[in-house]
Protein backbone atom coordinates (compact mmCIF):
# COMPACT_ATOMS: atom_id res chain seq x y z
CA UNK A 1 0.00 0.00 0.00
CA UNK A 2 1.22 3.48 -1.04
CA UNK A 3 2.67 5.12 1.89
CA UNK A 4 0.88 8.31 1.69
CA UNK A 5 -2.72 6.85 1.81
CA UNK A 6 -2.15 5.23 5.17
CA UNK A 7 -0.57 8.31 6.34
CA UNK A 8 -3.04 10.67 5.12
CA UNK A 9 -6.04 8.11 6.47
CA UNK A 10 -4.22 8.03 9.80
CA UNK A 11 -4.19 11.32 10.17
CA UNK A 12 -7.92 12.80 9.01
CA UNK A 13 -9.18 10.17 11.03
CA UNK A 14 -7.82 11.51 13.73
CA UNK A 15 -9.12 14.89 13.14
CA UNK A 16 -12.18 16.39 14.73
CA UNK A 17 -13.74 17.11 11.61
CA UNK A 18 -13.30 12.82 11.14
CA UNK A 19 -16.68 12.29 12.37
CA UNK A 20 -17.88 15.91 12.99
CA UNK A 21 -18.29 16.59 9.35
CA UNK A 22 -20.78 13.14 8.57
CA UNK A 23 -22.49 13.80 11.24
CA UNK A 24 -23.70 17.28 10.17
CA UNK A 25 -23.89 16.03 6.44
CA UNK A 26 -25.86 13.58 7.64
CA UNK A 27 -28.62 15.93 9.45
CA UNK A 28 -28.86 18.13 7.12
CA UNK A 29 -29.49 15.55 4.29
CA UNK A 30 -31.87 14.34 6.65
CA UNK A 31 -33.11 17.34 7.48
CA UNK A 32 -33.40 18.09 3.62
CA UNK A 33 -35.40 14.87 2.92
CA UNK A 34 -38.05 15.59 5.45
CA UNK A 35 -38.78 19.10 4.18
CA UNK A 36 -39.24 17.60 0.67
CA UNK A 37 -41.43 14.49 1.99
CA UNK A 38 -43.51 16.81 3.97
CA UNK A 39 -43.77 19.62 1.14
CA UNK A 40 -44.35 16.89 -1.28
CA UNK A 41 -47.36 15.30 0.70
CA UNK A 42 -48.76 18.35 1.98
CA UNK A 43 -49.45 19.75 -1.13
CA UNK A 44 -51.61 17.20 -2.93
CA UNK A 45 -53.19 15.02 0.44
CA UNK A 46 -51.32 12.12 1.51
CA UNK A 47 -54.39 9.88 -0.19
CA UNK A 48 -53.98 11.43 -3.55
CA UNK A 49 -50.05 11.15 -4.40
CA UNK A 50 -48.61 7.94 -5.70
CA UNK A 51 -45.56 6.41 -3.59
CA UNK A 52 -43.38 6.06 -7.20
CA UNK A 53 -43.72 10.09 -7.14
CA UNK A 54 -42.41 10.63 -3.67
CA UNK A 55 -39.92 7.55 -4.48
CA UNK A 56 -38.46 10.38 -7.05
CA UNK A 57 -39.01 13.69 -5.51
CA UNK A 58 -37.26 12.12 -2.74
CA UNK A 59 -34.08 11.00 -5.20
CA UNK A 60 -34.14 14.23 -6.88
CA UNK A 61 -33.88 16.19 -3.69
CA UNK A 62 -30.97 14.05 -2.23
CA UNK A 63 -28.98 13.81 -5.18
CA UNK A 64 -29.11 17.54 -5.87
CA UNK A 65 -28.95 18.77 -2.40
CA UNK A 66 -25.70 16.08 -1.69
CA UNK A 67 -24.13 16.81 -5.10
CA UNK A 68 -24.37 20.22 -3.55
CA UNK A 69 -23.34 19.74 -0.05
CA UNK A 70 -20.76 17.65 -1.15
CA UNK A 71 -19.00 20.44 -3.90
CA UNK A 72 -19.17 22.74 -0.61
CA UNK A 73 -16.95 19.91 1.72
CA UNK A 74 -14.57 19.07 -1.56
CA UNK A 75 -12.03 21.82 -1.19
CA UNK A 76 -12.21 21.38 2.80
CA UNK A 77 -10.15 18.30 1.91
CA UNK A 78 -8.56 18.55 -0.93
CA UNK A 79 -7.07 22.40 -0.97
CA UNK A 80 -4.89 21.86 2.52
CA UNK A 81 -3.80 18.59 1.40
CA UNK A 82 -0.33 19.88 0.32
CA UNK A 83 -0.39 23.43 1.89
CA UNK A 84 -0.58 21.88 4.92
CA UNK A 85 2.90 19.79 4.08
CA UNK A 86 4.70 23.20 3.22
CA UNK A 87 2.85 25.14 6.60
CA UNK A 88 4.04 22.59 8.81
CA UNK A 89 7.51 22.28 6.63
CA UNK A 90 7.15 18.05 6.35
CA UNK A 91 7.01 18.30 2.23
CA UNK A 92 10.87 18.38 1.33
CA UNK A 93 11.11 15.48 3.90
CA UNK A 94 8.41 14.01 1.58
CA UNK A 95 10.35 15.15 -1.71
CA UNK A 96 13.84 14.05 -0.75
CA UNK A 97 12.43 10.42 0.24
CA UNK A 98 11.74 7.73 -2.05
CA UNK A 99 8.40 8.60 -2.68
CA UNK A 100 7.66 9.79 -6.34
CA UNK A 101 5.78 13.12 -7.11
CA UNK A 102 2.95 10.81 -8.68
CA UNK A 103 3.00 8.73 -4.96
CA UNK A 104 2.18 11.68 -3.19
CA UNK A 105 -0.12 12.85 -5.68
CA UNK A 106 -2.25 9.63 -5.23
CA UNK A 107 -1.95 9.03 -1.36
CA UNK A 108 -3.22 12.91 -0.85
CA UNK A 109 -6.06 12.83 -3.74
CA UNK A 110 -7.11 9.09 -2.71
CA UNK A 111 -7.07 10.16 0.89
CA UNK A 112 -9.63 13.37 -0.19
CA UNK A 113 -11.67 11.42 -2.00
CA UNK A 114 -12.26 8.95 0.03
CA UNK A 115 -13.30 10.51 2.63
CA UNK A 116 -16.10 12.66 0.41
CA UNK A 117 -16.93 8.94 -0.72
CA UNK A 118 -17.74 7.95 2.91
CA UNK A 119 -20.07 10.53 3.28
CA UNK A 120 -21.79 9.46 0.07
CA UNK A 121 -21.61 5.86 1.65
CA UNK A 122 -23.45 7.40 4.67
CA UNK A 123 -25.91 8.52 2.89
CA UNK A 124 -27.43 5.26 1.62
CA UNK A 125 -29.90 4.54 4.49
CA UNK A 126 -31.34 7.93 3.65
CA UNK A 127 -31.65 6.97 -0.51
CA UNK A 128 -32.87 3.90 0.43
CA UNK A 129 -35.98 5.54 1.94
CA UNK A 130 -36.32 6.70 -1.92
CA UNK A 131 -36.04 3.32 -2.86
CA UNK A 132 -38.90 2.01 -0.13
CA UNK A 133 -41.21 4.30 -2.53
CA UNK A 134 -40.57 3.40 -5.54
CA UNK A 135 -40.19 4.84 -9.07
CA UNK A 136 -36.64 4.83 -9.17
CA UNK A 137 -34.53 2.29 -10.54
CA UNK A 138 -31.28 0.74 -9.98
CA UNK A 139 -30.29 2.75 -13.58
CA UNK A 140 -30.70 6.14 -12.24
CA UNK A 141 -28.86 5.55 -8.77
CA UNK A 142 -25.56 3.95 -10.60
CA UNK A 143 -25.58 6.81 -12.99
CA UNK A 144 -26.16 9.39 -10.57
CA UNK A 145 -23.70 8.25 -8.36
CA UNK A 146 -21.35 7.73 -10.74
CA UNK A 147 -21.89 11.24 -12.25
CA UNK A 148 -21.20 12.43 -8.62
CA UNK A 149 -18.40 10.57 -8.36
CA UNK A 150 -16.89 11.91 -11.31
CA UNK A 151 -17.21 15.83 -10.50
CA UNK A 152 -16.08 15.21 -7.09
CA UNK A 153 -13.08 13.53 -8.16
CA UNK A 154 -12.59 16.55 -10.65
CA UNK A 155 -13.07 18.76 -7.96
CA UNK A 156 -10.85 17.24 -5.91
CA UNK A 157 -8.38 17.39 -8.25
CA UNK A 158 -8.60 20.91 -8.76
CA UNK A 159 -8.26 21.67 -5.20
CA UNK A 160 -5.19 19.38 -5.15
CA UNK A 161 -3.47 21.24 -8.22
CA UNK A 162 -4.67 24.94 -5.79
CA UNK A 163 -2.96 23.54 -3.29
CA UNK A 164 0.18 22.66 -5.09
CA UNK A 165 0.02 26.48 -6.56
CA UNK A 166 -0.55 27.87 -3.15
CA UNK A 167 1.71 28.52 0.07
CA UNK A 168 -1.24 28.89 2.41
CA UNK A 169 -4.17 26.95 2.74
CA UNK A 170 -6.90 29.87 3.01
CA UNK A 171 -5.32 30.51 -0.47
CA UNK A 172 -5.72 27.65 -1.76
CA UNK A 173 -9.18 26.83 -0.41
CA UNK A 174 -10.73 30.17 -1.58
CA UNK A 175 -9.76 29.47 -4.99
CA UNK A 176 -11.29 26.42 -5.00
CA UNK A 177 -14.45 27.65 -3.45
CA UNK A 178 -14.56 30.42 -6.23
CA UNK A 179 -13.70 27.48 -8.86
CA UNK A 180 -17.00 25.70 -7.32
CA UNK A 181 -18.90 28.46 -7.46
CA UNK A 182 -17.73 29.56 -11.38
CA UNK A 183 -18.50 25.83 -12.83
CA UNK A 184 -22.15 25.93 -10.56
CA UNK A 185 -23.19 29.50 -11.02
CA UNK A 186 -21.47 31.61 -12.66
CA UNK A 187 -21.92 28.69 -15.95
CA UNK A 188 -25.94 28.67 -14.93
CA UNK A 189 -26.31 32.59 -15.04
CA UNK A 190 -24.22 33.04 -18.48
CA UNK A 191 -26.81 30.44 -19.98
CA UNK A 192 -29.63 31.90 -18.80
CA UNK A 193 -28.91 35.40 -19.71
CA UNK A 194 -27.50 34.43 -22.82
CA UNK A 195 -30.77 31.79 -23.43
CA UNK A 196 -32.86 34.93 -22.69
CA UNK A 197 -30.96 37.04 -25.07
CA UNK A 198 -31.83 34.86 -27.57
CA UNK A 199 -35.41 34.13 -26.83
CA UNK A 200 -36.16 38.18 -26.85
CA UNK A 201 -34.30 37.59 -30.30
CA UNK A 202 -36.43 34.90 -31.71
CA UNK A 203 -39.66 36.08 -30.22
CA UNK A 204 -42.39 34.17 -32.11
CA UNK A 205 -40.50 31.40 -33.31
CA UNK A 206 -40.22 27.43 -31.59
CA UNK A 207 -36.89 28.01 -30.42
CA UNK A 208 -36.99 28.05 -26.84
CA UNK A 209 -35.89 25.15 -24.85
CA UNK A 210 -39.79 23.63 -25.01
CA UNK A 211 -38.75 23.05 -28.52
CA UNK A 212 -35.99 20.49 -27.13
CA UNK A 213 -32.32 21.39 -25.73
CA UNK A 214 -30.60 20.74 -28.90
CA UNK A 215 -32.11 22.96 -30.78
CA UNK A 216 -30.45 25.34 -28.67
CA UNK A 217 -27.35 26.80 -30.20
CA UNK A 218 -24.67 25.06 -28.94
CA UNK A 219 -22.44 28.84 -28.14
CA UNK A 220 -25.00 28.98 -25.47
CA UNK A 221 -25.23 25.87 -24.11
CA UNK A 222 -21.61 24.88 -23.91
CA UNK A 223 -21.07 26.31 -20.38
CA UNK A 224 -23.72 23.71 -19.36
CA UNK A 225 -21.46 21.08 -20.00
CA UNK A 226 -18.53 23.01 -17.23
CA UNK A 227 -22.02 23.00 -14.70
CA UNK A 228 -22.31 19.72 -12.17
CA UNK A 229 -25.84 20.32 -11.53
CA UNK A 230 -26.89 19.69 -15.37
CA UNK A 231 -24.19 16.78 -15.65
CA UNK A 232 -26.28 15.72 -13.09
CA UNK A 233 -29.36 15.95 -14.59
CA UNK A 234 -28.24 14.86 -18.02
CA UNK A 235 -27.32 11.44 -15.75
CA UNK A 236 -30.93 10.72 -15.00
CA UNK A 237 -31.96 10.65 -18.86
CA UNK A 238 -31.91 6.46 -19.98
CA UNK A 239 -29.06 4.82 -20.85
CA UNK A 240 -29.78 5.23 -24.46
CA UNK A 241 -29.60 9.10 -24.36
CA UNK A 242 -27.02 9.92 -22.45
CA UNK A 243 -24.99 10.71 -25.52
CA UNK A 244 -24.59 13.29 -26.51
CA UNK A 245 -25.19 15.97 -23.10
CA UNK A 246 -23.90 13.11 -20.40
CA UNK A 247 -21.04 11.66 -22.48
CA UNK A 248 -19.66 15.36 -23.25
CA UNK A 249 -20.01 16.60 -20.07
CA UNK A 250 -18.16 13.83 -18.56
CA UNK A 251 -15.48 13.91 -21.00
CA UNK A 252 -14.99 17.83 -20.01
CA UNK A 253 -14.82 17.24 -16.44
CA UNK A 254 -12.28 14.03 -16.99
CA UNK A 255 -10.18 16.70 -19.22
CA UNK A 256 -10.21 19.42 -16.97
CA UNK A 257 -9.74 16.51 -13.59
CA UNK A 258 -6.42 15.71 -16.18
CA UNK A 259 -5.19 18.68 -16.92
CA UNK A 260 -5.51 19.35 -13.09
CA UNK A 261 -3.79 16.67 -12.15
CA UNK A 262 -0.42 17.39 -14.67
CA UNK A 263 -0.62 20.18 -13.50
CA UNK A 264 -0.12 19.54 -10.32
CA UNK A 265 2.85 16.70 -10.84
CA UNK A 266 4.33 19.56 -12.33
CA UNK A 267 4.08 21.75 -9.90
CA UNK A 268 5.31 18.90 -7.26
CA UNK A 269 8.57 17.97 -9.26
CA UNK A 270 9.78 21.44 -9.79
CA UNK A 271 9.73 21.70 -5.99
CA UNK A 272 11.20 25.34 -6.27
CA UNK A 273 8.86 26.82 -3.34
CA UNK A 274 9.46 24.80 -0.51
CA UNK B 1 32.11 12.16 -1.79
CA UNK B 2 30.54 15.47 -3.10
CA UNK B 3 31.77 17.38 -5.96
CA UNK B 4 30.31 20.85 -7.16
CA UNK B 5 32.25 22.26 -10.18
CA UNK B 6 30.89 25.95 -11.01
CA UNK B 7 27.32 25.63 -9.64
CA UNK B 8 24.94 28.11 -10.93
CA UNK B 9 21.23 29.03 -9.72
CA UNK B 10 19.04 31.92 -10.17
CA UNK B 11 15.62 32.78 -8.76
CA UNK B 12 13.98 35.19 -10.74
CA UNK B 13 16.94 36.70 -12.03
CA UNK B 14 18.34 36.66 -8.84
CA UNK B 15 21.85 34.98 -8.77
CA UNK B 16 21.81 32.36 -5.45
CA UNK B 17 24.99 30.48 -6.70
CA UNK B 18 27.01 32.15 -9.01
CA UNK B 19 29.97 29.61 -10.04
CA UNK B 20 30.20 27.56 -6.57
CA UNK B 21 32.90 25.14 -6.47
CA UNK B 22 33.16 22.67 -3.78
CA UNK B 23 35.05 19.12 -3.20
CA UNK B 24 34.23 17.28 -0.32
CA UNK B 25 36.10 13.75 0.36
CA UNK B 26 34.21 10.70 1.79
CA UNK B 27 34.63 10.27 5.44
CA UNK B 28 35.19 13.97 6.01
CA UNK B 29 32.68 16.34 8.00
CA UNK B 30 32.63 19.23 6.22
CA UNK B 31 31.77 23.37 6.94
CA UNK B 32 30.09 25.41 4.79
CA UNK B 33 30.07 29.24 6.21
CA UNK B 34 29.06 32.31 5.35
CA UNK B 35 26.13 35.21 5.49
CA UNK B 36 22.81 35.29 5.50
CA UNK B 37 21.68 35.21 1.52
CA UNK B 38 25.49 33.56 0.77
CA UNK B 39 23.82 30.25 -1.28
CA UNK B 40 24.36 28.06 1.42
CA UNK B 41 20.92 26.85 1.83
CA UNK B 42 20.62 26.94 -2.18
CA UNK B 43 23.25 24.34 -2.29
CA UNK B 44 21.70 22.12 0.03
CA UNK B 45 18.44 21.90 -1.81
CA UNK B 46 20.58 21.77 -4.93
CA UNK B 47 22.69 18.93 -3.57
CA UNK B 48 19.44 17.05 -2.25
CA UNK B 49 17.71 16.63 -5.18
CA UNK B 50 15.05 19.67 -4.62
CA UNK B 51 16.00 22.10 -6.74
CA UNK B 52 17.34 21.76 -10.24
CA UNK B 53 20.61 23.92 -11.21
CA UNK B 54 20.63 26.28 -14.16
CA UNK B 55 24.82 25.10 -14.48
CA UNK B 56 27.46 23.62 -13.57
CA UNK B 57 27.65 20.09 -12.30
CA UNK B 58 26.99 18.44 -9.05
CA UNK B 59 27.96 14.85 -8.04
CA UNK B 60 27.59 12.89 -5.07
CA UNK B 61 29.40 9.73 -5.29
CA UNK B 62 29.84 10.20 -8.78
CA UNK B 63 25.76 10.27 -9.32
CA UNK B 64 24.53 13.71 -11.08
CA UNK B 65 21.90 14.78 -9.01
CA UNK B 66 20.10 16.78 -11.81
CA UNK B 67 19.98 13.48 -13.71
CA UNK B 68 19.83 10.63 -10.82
CA UNK B 69 17.99 11.86 -8.37
CA UNK B 70 16.41 8.91 -7.29
CA UNK B 71 19.92 6.93 -6.65
CA UNK B 72 21.44 10.75 -5.57
CA UNK B 73 18.45 10.17 -2.97
CA UNK B 74 19.43 6.69 -1.79
CA UNK B 75 22.32 8.35 -0.97
CA UNK B 76 21.67 11.55 0.96
CA UNK B 77 19.95 12.12 4.52
CA UNK B 78 18.69 16.09 3.86
CA UNK B 79 17.64 17.78 7.25
CA UNK B 80 16.41 21.06 6.21
CA UNK B 81 17.24 24.39 7.86
CA UNK B 82 13.27 24.17 8.90
CA UNK B 83 12.37 20.80 9.77
CA UNK B 84 8.65 19.74 9.95
CA UNK B 85 7.09 16.72 11.99
CA UNK B 86 3.71 15.36 12.25
CA UNK B 87 2.37 16.43 14.92
CA UNK B 88 -0.64 14.61 15.40
CA UNK B 89 1.83 11.21 15.11
CA UNK B 90 3.56 9.03 17.89
CA UNK B 91 7.37 9.04 17.65
CA UNK B 92 7.22 5.44 16.54
CA UNK B 93 4.35 6.39 13.35
CA UNK B 94 6.58 9.55 12.56
CA UNK B 95 9.61 7.34 11.90
CA UNK B 96 7.93 4.05 10.42
CA UNK B 97 6.32 6.65 7.93
CA UNK B 98 9.74 7.54 6.67
CA UNK B 99 10.92 4.15 6.85
CA UNK B 100 8.29 2.94 4.51
CA UNK B 101 8.68 5.86 2.47
CA UNK B 102 12.15 4.91 2.13
CA UNK B 103 10.75 1.67 0.67
CA UNK B 104 11.99 -0.30 4.30
CA UNK B 105 9.40 -2.97 4.69
CA UNK B 106 8.58 -5.62 7.24
CA UNK B 107 11.76 -6.84 9.13
CA UNK B 108 13.80 -3.85 7.90
CA UNK B 109 11.22 -1.41 8.60
CA UNK B 110 11.11 -2.44 12.15
CA UNK B 111 14.97 -3.13 12.80
CA UNK B 112 15.87 0.92 11.23
CA UNK B 113 13.19 2.24 13.37
CA UNK B 114 14.47 0.39 16.56
CA UNK B 115 17.79 1.68 15.50
CA UNK B 116 16.62 5.70 14.76
CA UNK B 117 14.64 5.19 18.19
CA UNK B 118 17.69 4.07 20.27
CA UNK B 119 20.27 6.82 18.28
CA UNK B 120 17.99 8.99 18.97
CA UNK B 121 18.02 9.26 22.69
CA UNK B 122 13.89 8.80 22.27
CA UNK B 123 13.46 5.28 22.91
CA UNK B 124 11.42 5.45 25.68
CA UNK B 125 9.11 7.88 24.20
CA UNK B 126 8.27 5.60 21.03
CA UNK B 127 4.18 5.95 22.14
CA UNK B 128 4.60 9.90 22.73
CA UNK B 129 2.58 12.11 20.68
CA UNK B 130 5.39 13.93 18.66
CA UNK B 131 3.98 17.44 19.75
CA UNK B 132 5.12 16.32 23.37
CA UNK B 133 8.52 16.34 22.53
CA UNK B 134 10.68 19.82 23.16
CA UNK B 135 12.21 21.15 20.52
CA UNK B 136 15.57 19.94 20.90
CA UNK B 137 14.21 16.34 21.03
CA UNK B 138 12.12 16.97 17.41
CA UNK B 139 15.36 17.75 16.18
CA UNK B 140 16.48 14.75 17.29
CA UNK B 141 13.60 12.94 15.95
CA UNK B 142 14.05 14.81 12.17
CA UNK B 143 18.03 13.73 12.27
CA UNK B 144 16.79 10.46 13.42
CA UNK B 145 14.39 9.89 10.41
CA UNK B 146 17.50 11.07 8.16
CA UNK B 147 19.33 8.16 8.73
CA UNK B 148 16.64 5.70 8.93
CA UNK B 149 18.04 4.60 5.39
CA UNK B 150 21.73 4.48 6.45
CA UNK B 151 22.93 7.29 4.03
CA UNK B 152 26.58 7.62 2.93
CA UNK B 153 26.10 11.55 2.89
CA UNK B 154 24.73 13.79 5.04
CA UNK B 155 23.56 17.36 4.49
CA UNK B 156 22.44 18.92 7.20
CA UNK B 157 21.28 23.02 7.00
CA UNK B 158 22.03 24.96 10.11
CA UNK B 159 21.06 22.07 12.42
CA UNK B 160 22.06 23.74 15.43
CA UNK B 161 19.75 26.50 15.57
CA UNK B 162 17.49 26.85 18.18
CA UNK B 163 19.15 24.52 20.63
CA UNK B 164 20.34 24.60 23.71
CA UNK B 165 23.83 24.21 24.71
CA UNK B 166 23.48 21.04 26.16
CA UNK B 167 21.32 19.87 23.05
CA UNK B 168 24.30 21.39 20.62
CA UNK B 169 26.95 19.22 22.88
CA UNK B 170 24.84 16.23 22.16
CA UNK B 171 24.50 16.99 18.46
CA UNK B 172 28.17 17.65 18.27
CA UNK B 173 28.88 14.24 19.97
CA UNK B 174 26.63 12.50 17.63
CA UNK B 175 27.99 14.14 14.14
CA UNK B 176 31.57 12.95 15.26
CA UNK B 177 30.15 9.28 16.11
CA UNK B 178 28.15 9.87 12.70
CA UNK B 179 31.79 10.62 10.97
CA UNK B 180 33.54 7.67 12.76
CA UNK B 181 31.26 5.09 11.11
CA UNK B 182 32.35 6.46 7.52
CA UNK B 183 29.31 8.53 6.98
CA UNK B 184 30.43 11.97 5.09
CA UNK B 185 28.42 15.36 6.85
CA UNK B 186 27.97 18.66 4.98
CA UNK B 187 26.97 20.92 7.21
CA UNK B 188 26.54 24.74 7.15
CA UNK B 189 25.92 26.41 10.26
CA UNK B 190 26.13 29.74 12.01
CA UNK B 191 27.56 28.72 14.78
CA UNK B 192 31.43 28.61 14.01
CA UNK B 193 32.39 27.43 17.67
CA UNK B 194 30.41 24.50 16.45
CA UNK B 195 31.90 24.00 13.27
CA UNK B 196 35.49 24.60 14.59
CA UNK B 197 34.93 22.24 17.19
CA UNK B 198 34.02 19.46 14.83
CA UNK B 199 35.10 19.76 11.16
CA UNK B 200 37.95 18.98 9.18
CA UNK B 201 37.75 21.69 6.79
CA UNK B 202 35.60 24.21 6.38
CA UNK B 203 34.49 26.53 2.67
CA UNK B 204 33.82 29.81 2.05
CA UNK B 205 30.66 30.97 0.16
CA UNK B 206 29.61 34.59 0.03
CA UNK B 207 27.18 36.17 -2.47
CA UNK B 208 26.88 32.85 -4.22
CA UNK B 209 30.79 32.01 -5.01
CA UNK B 210 33.50 30.70 -3.23
CA UNK B 211 34.69 33.31 -0.98
CA UNK B 212 38.30 33.60 -0.39
CA UNK B 213 40.81 34.74 2.85
CA UNK B 214 43.89 36.79 2.48
CA UNK B 215 45.87 34.08 1.52
CA UNK B 216 43.75 33.38 -0.90
CA UNK B 217 42.22 30.35 0.39
CA UNK B 218 38.58 29.38 -0.49
CA UNK B 219 38.95 26.28 2.21
CA UNK B 220 39.81 26.63 5.83
CA UNK B 221 41.86 23.67 6.76
CA UNK B 222 41.14 23.21 10.80
CA UNK B 223 42.93 20.26 11.21
CA UNK B 224 45.79 20.75 8.91
CA UNK B 225 48.44 18.24 10.15
CA UNK B 226 51.39 20.34 10.46
CA UNK B 227 51.27 24.10 8.89
CA UNK B 228 54.69 25.56 7.78
CA UNK B 229 54.14 28.77 9.18
CA UNK B 230 53.01 29.16 12.48
CA UNK B 231 52.59 31.88 14.49
CA UNK B 232 53.41 32.26 18.61
CA UNK B 233 52.66 34.50 21.21
CA UNK B 234 55.64 35.18 24.00
CA UNK B 235 55.11 37.31 26.92
CA UNK B 236 58.52 37.96 28.52
CA UNK B 237 59.61 40.05 31.77
CA UNK B 238 61.44 43.40 30.82
CA UNK B 239 62.30 44.84 27.50
CA UNK B 240 61.35 42.78 24.91
CA UNK B 241 64.20 44.22 22.50
CA UNK B 242 66.86 41.48 23.10
CA UNK B 243 64.18 38.75 22.44
CA UNK B 244 63.47 40.43 19.19
CA UNK B 245 66.66 40.62 18.08
CA UNK B 246 67.59 36.96 18.94
CA UNK B 247 64.01 35.90 17.05
CA UNK B 248 65.30 37.96 14.23
CA UNK B 249 68.98 36.47 13.97
CA UNK B 250 67.28 32.93 14.32
CA UNK B 251 66.74 31.22 11.27
CA UNK B 252 63.57 30.67 9.77
CA UNK B 253 61.95 33.14 12.39
CA UNK B 254 60.92 36.87 11.97
CA UNK B 255 59.00 39.02 14.83
CA UNK B 256 55.88 39.62 13.63
CA UNK B 257 54.82 42.77 16.41
CA UNK B 258 56.27 43.73 19.28
CA UNK B 259 55.86 45.98 22.33
CA UNK B 260 56.62 45.65 26.04
CA UNK B 261 56.84 42.80 27.66
CA UNK B 262 55.56 40.96 24.43
CA UNK B 263 55.88 39.97 20.85
CA UNK B 264 54.88 37.46 18.35
CA UNK B 265 56.98 35.51 16.68
CA UNK B 266 56.43 33.81 13.30
CA UNK B 267 58.23 30.93 13.32
CA UNK B 268 58.69 28.20 9.73
CA UNK B 269 59.03 24.15 10.44
CA UNK B 270 58.20 21.97 12.43
CA UNK B 271 57.72 21.99 16.07
CA UNK B 272 61.55 21.32 16.22
CA UNK B 273 62.17 24.64 15.27
CA UNK B 274 59.71 26.46 17.88
CA UNK B 275 62.00 24.26 20.62
CA UNK B 276 64.94 25.47 19.34
CA UNK B 277 63.55 28.78 19.52
CA UNK B 278 62.61 28.66 22.59
CA UNK B 279 66.07 27.36 23.72
CA UNK B 280 67.73 30.08 22.05
CA UNK B 281 66.02 32.49 24.60
CA UNK B 282 66.36 31.23 27.52
CA UNK B 283 70.06 30.57 27.29
CA UNK B 284 70.37 34.24 26.37
CA UNK B 285 68.47 34.71 29.71
CA UNK B 286 65.24 36.10 28.36
CA UNK B 287 62.70 35.84 31.45
CA UNK B 288 60.05 33.91 29.31
CA UNK B 289 56.42 33.57 31.06
CA UNK B 290 54.51 32.11 28.39
CA UNK B 291 55.66 30.59 24.80
CA UNK B 292 52.23 29.76 22.90
CA UNK B 293 51.15 28.80 19.36
CA UNK B 294 48.28 30.98 18.63
CA UNK B 295 46.16 29.12 15.79
CA UNK B 296 44.12 31.82 14.43
CA UNK B 297 40.47 31.07 15.36
CA UNK B 298 37.68 30.53 13.17
CA UNK B 299 35.73 33.22 13.90
CA UNK B 300 38.62 35.82 13.66
CA UNK B 301 39.15 34.03 9.96
CA UNK B 302 35.59 34.77 9.40
CA UNK B 303 35.35 38.20 10.27
CA UNK B 304 38.92 38.91 8.22
CA UNK B 305 37.03 37.25 5.29
CA UNK B 306 33.17 38.86 5.40
CA UNK B 307 33.77 42.15 7.27
CA UNK B 308 34.83 44.41 4.93
CA UNK B 309 32.75 42.15 2.30
CA UNK B 310 29.56 43.27 4.38
CA UNK B 311 26.78 46.10 2.66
Amino acid sequence: MNPMIRKELRQRMRERRGWLLPSLYLIVLGAVVTFAYFLTTSERGASGIQGSTVGVVLFLTLAYSQLALLLLLVPIFSAGSITIEKEQRTLSGLLTSLLTSRQIWWGKFVSSLLFVLLLLVTSLPVLSMAFAFGGVGPWEVFSATLTTVIILACMSAIGLYCSSAFQRSVHATAVTYATVVAISVVTAILFFVRMAMYETGHRGQAVATGGGWYQIPLDIRVPMYLNPFFFLTASFAPIEQLYPAWITSACVFIAIGALAVVLTLRNLRRRGDL
Amino acid sequence: MIDVERLSKSFNGTRALDGFTLHVGAGELFGLVGPNGAGKTTLMKVLSTLLPMDNGTAEIDGLNVNLQTRAVKRLIGYLPDQPGVYQDMSVREFLEFFADAFQLRGTRNRTAVDRALKRSGLADRSEASVEQLSFGMKQRLVLAKTLLHDPKVLLLDEPATGLDPLARIELREQLKQLQSEGITILISSHILSDLEDICTQIALIGGGRNATDAEGHSVLQLRAPQDPVRIYEIELIGDSAPAVNIVNSFTGARTVESSAGRLVAEITGADEQAAALLRALVVAGVNILRFDHRALGLEERYRMVFREKRP
